[in-house]
């Protein structure tokens, strides 16, 4: 076996020499081991790479090991494209002698005329393990050459941010997979996931733990917590096929692979959701986590009525766009409204959802007016700013040209005859033109004192009605009262000159006598001032007046003639008028 | 002397004021029918300020605001000069318009026919003018009866009798009717909604739980009040409490 490598490497170094030495750019030299830990029983293989050939190599003590084989030479050396590469290793294969920890000192050799010096190891050696790994069967070596990982994004998200979890297939280039099948697909409790399909399974280039491995992507899912608290991602398990070089060697000198069925399962991985800061949260914040836009827009802005306008609520950008709910369009009670359409157009990727999600309403117009559809808020945390954002819709006019007004729907007309008393045709009415001010703060008649005033006084009008009745009956039927009183009154109608001429001496009887022709005048129709005095005691006598009154009469009328040449005194005045007043009283009820 | 001329100057004071509010009531005119819809409002509002009123003037305002979109202010007005004056077709036309905007759609509870009639009945007059009637019907009747008692002959008597009694009657039902219409008009304190949207309360205080809510432009009655608290009851019979500074009296003068 031994023989047969060094034919290998003899040949190989052989075919360096014929190339030429290049000059690389940086010289390397390191120290390798198989690994760092190992078992008692086991075996160690150290090796020394340069990249460039070297003198002096100069290997360290070993000390706590003991060398089995070494050292060994390998040189390969390629062009590749107009570029050389070059290595050389010396190879050590080491068994421990004790147990503890040991370090493998420095290395040093000499490249170019400069010493260059490995970093030193350090080693545990522990007891004596069960399957040394010379020994390790198939199932052995796939164990160690193949890893599940579940690679998730972020571990502390925000409730209902995307998080994204990779699973990747590690596998060491020493074996190879033959085939797989996933025999447990995980449920995300509490979270909303999206798998992301993966078409094609592309072997890459990685390191695992330090090592260089080959990885391929199995899975992608996007999840979004739905609930705060520490949340629990369920492993996936895979059923691997693997080929894994055992330590036979074919008639070739070709490894014989060994086939096992391996079961690997991704460790569970735990999240720590945080729940959305409740401070400065906006009321009607409905758990749109992200970054969005928000609009809403109308198909048209002026139409008639009975045609239909769409309104559109919508919400595009980055986030759970599935998750929240929109904000529901406000529309005045008197438009007809259908229920809203939803259109969703949301692509998944590994950063999240985006796109955008959209409520279509249909509006129909009923009567020709204006209608506003005020400004709608929408809000949303943004975990990158770890704020939240409010974002309000413009304010939109919607006019109604023409079609039926729908006037008068005043609170006094209840809900059932509303539509009955539409009345076709009356335009928005321009303003009044006449002010007709009145002052502010009126005062009301009804309860007013003028109000009782007005109400009361006239029902005391009956009973003062029915005492004037009562009076007057009772003057009618007291018939000598009556004819003092109309005694009087003649006198008071006939007299009232001479009265006021009372004790001025000729006047006073100028006015007596004037008042006792007035008198006969009215009472027989007769001008009597050119009469003697025999015709008219004549005149009364044929009236029927008695003797005595026609007498006082004449007397009276001589009277006030002497009274024109002889002094009268006050007193006869006195005496005359009363007499006047008497003789009138008497003639008038005899006439 | 000094006296007098005082009293001559408030006179005309009163007349230059008079004459101040019709010509910005005219300007007013003017700004509205150019559009300028907000300089017409400052003209009508300063005539408020000067302490004058009337429906011509809030009708006026309310369309103002109508065509500014201010739907709350808009029927506000609208209601006011519906105050004053009850019947006014255009008012009630443009009412609908401005109501048509509003978000809540409020369904009447139905009253039933005898309500109904005696509401319609009683509203066909304001209650000062059923106040006038009575008074009227009052002064019939107590001609009548005092003719009733001068007249002689007995057919006369018994018809004016009867008239008088008859009047009397309606004195009484018009009277009542006016009561009725004043303790009406005293009981109802209508306001509207100012908010663009509020929560009306179960309870009188932010903590309690919310029963519905409310959009700018809806008519409400005020019942009570507590603190800065009111009690409202809508058309449709639902009542709830909600802060003072959301909402505006239409009586406040």
């Amino acid at each position: 076996m031994d023989f047969k490598k060094g034919i290998v490497f003899l040949s190989v170094f052989l075919f360096a020499f014929i190339l030429k030495a290049q000059d690389a750019a940086a010289v390397t030299f390191e120290m390798k081991l198989s690994k760092s830990k190992l078992g008692l029983n086991e075996r160690l293989r150290v090796d020394f790479t340069m990249n460039k050939d070297g003198d002096n190599f100069n290997p360290p003590d070993f000390a706590g090991f003991r060398v089995l084989m070494g050292p060994s030479q390998a040189i390969s050396s390629s062009w590749i494209n107009g570029v050389r590469s070059y290595s050389k290793s010396y190879s050590y294969t080491l068994a421990p002698t004790a147990k503890g920890k040991f370090t493998i000192n420095q290395a040093t050799i000499v490249i170019g005329g400069k010493t260059y010096k490995s970093l030193p190891e350090n080693i545990e050696v522990t007891a004596a393990v069960d399957k040394p790994s010379d020994q390790m069967t198939a199932d052995d070596v796939a164990d160690e050459n193949l890893h599940l990982v579940a690679e998730v994004s972020k571990t502390d998200p925000y409730m209902n941010e995307a998080i994204t979890v990779v699973y990747k297939l590690y596998v060491s280039p020493s074996i190879s997979v033959s085939n797989y099948q996933p025999l447990d697909n995980p449920k995300y409790n509490n979270f909303w996931s999206q798998d992301i399909k993966v078409t094609s399974l592309n072997a890459q280039n990685g390191t695992f733990k330090g090592k260089p491995y080959r990885f391929v992507i199995l899975k992608r899912v996007v999840l979004y917590p739905q609930k705060s608290g520490k949340l629990e991602i369920e492993p996936l398990s895979l059923d691997v096929t693997v080929d894994v070089p055992t330590s036979k060697r074919d008639f070739f000198g070709g490894r014989v692979y060994a086939q096992t069925n391996k079961t690997v399962s991704a460790g569970n991985r735990t999240i720590d959701v945080k729940p959305l800061p409740l401070k400065n949260q906006p009321v009607n914040f409905n758990g749109a986590v992200g970054d969005f836009d928000f609009s809403v827009t109308t198909s048209k802005t002026s139409l008639n009525a009975t045609e239909s306008l769409q309104a559109v609520v919508e919400v595009t950008g980055k986030g759970n766009l599935k998750l929240f709910k929109l904000p529901e369009l406000d529309l005045p009670s008197s438009l007809e409204v259908y229920e809203p359409e939803f259109t969703e157009g949301v692509r998944t990727t590994l950063s999240g959802m985006q796109g955008k999600v959209s409520n279509s309403y249909t509006v129909v117009p009923a009567f020709r007016g204006k209608y506003p559809l005020p400004s709608i808020p929408f809000s949303f945390f943004n975990p990158k700013t770890e704020t939240y954002t409010t974002l309000n819709s413009e304010e939109i006019v919607i006019n109604v040209l023409e079609g039926p007004s729908s006037a008068t729907t005043n609170s006094a007309v209840t809900g059932l005859n509303k539509q009955n008393v539409i009345a076709v045709n009356s335009q928005f009415n321009f303003i009044k033109l006449n002010a007709d001010l009145s002052p502010i703060g009126s005062t009301y008649f009804f309860t007013s004192n003028r109000f009782y005033l007005f109400l009361l006084a006239p029902l005391l009008f009956i009973p003062i009605a029915i005492l004037f009745r009562k009076k007057r009956d009772a003057i009618a039927s007291d018939v000598i009262g009556n004819k003092v009183k109309k005694a009087n009154r003649l006198a008071r109608r006939y007299l009232s000159k001479a009265k006021k001429e009372l004790g001025n001496k000729d006047s006073f009887y100028v006015a007596l006598e004037k008042a006792l022709h007035n008198y006969l005048k009215a009472k027989l129709k007769i001008e009597t001032s050119e009469f003697s005095k025999d015709k008219i005691s004549e005149l009364l006598l044929q009236k029927n007046v008695d003797e005595a009154s026609v007498t006082g009469f004449v007397a009276l009328l001589k009277n006030c003639e002497a009274a024109r040449y002889s002094p009268f005194s006050d007193v006869q005045m006195q005496q005359d008028y009363e007499k006047a007043s008497e003789v009138i009283s008497l003639i008038d009820k005899q006439v | 002397m000094v006296k007098n001329s005082i009293v001559i100057f408030l006179l005309f004071l009163g007349l230059i004021c008079n004459a101040q509010s019709s010509a910005l009531f005219d300007q007013a005119t003017a700004a509205y029918n150019d559009g300028a819809y907000e300089k017409a409002i400052d003209f009508y509002k300063t005539i408020m300020d000067s302490g004058e009123h009337s429906a011509a003037l809030y009708y006026n305002l309310g369309n103002s605001y109508y065509k500014l979109n201010d739907i709350p202010n808009s029927i506000y007005f609208y209601e006011k000069a519906l105050l004053l004056a009850p019947n006014d077709s255009e008012i009630l036309n443009n009412l609908g318009y401005a109501q048509q905007m509003t978000l809540d759609a409020i369904e009447t509870l139905p009253e039933t026919g005898l309500s109904r009639l005696y509401k319609k009945t009683t509203a066909t007059l304001s209650f000062d003018q059923w106040a006038y009637l009575g008074v009227g019907f009052m002064f019939l009747f107590v001609i009548l009866y005092i003719l009733f008692y001068y007249f002689q002959y007995s057919s006369r008597k018994r018809w004016a009798f009867i008239a008088s009694l008859v009047s009397l009657t309606i004195a009484v039902i018009t009277l009542l009717f006016a009561y009725i219409q004043y303790s009406d008009y005293k009981a109802n304190r209508p306001a509207i909604i100012f908010a663009d949207e509020i929560g009306i309360q179960a309870e009188p205080n932010t903590s309690s739980t919310e029963v519905f809510v409310l959009h700018a432009g809806t008519k409400v009655q005020v019942l009570e009040e507590l603190n800065d608290w009111q009690k409202i009851r809508l058309a449709d019979g639902k009542t709830g409490w909600v802060s003072s500074i959301h909402l505006k009296l239409l009586k406040d003068f």
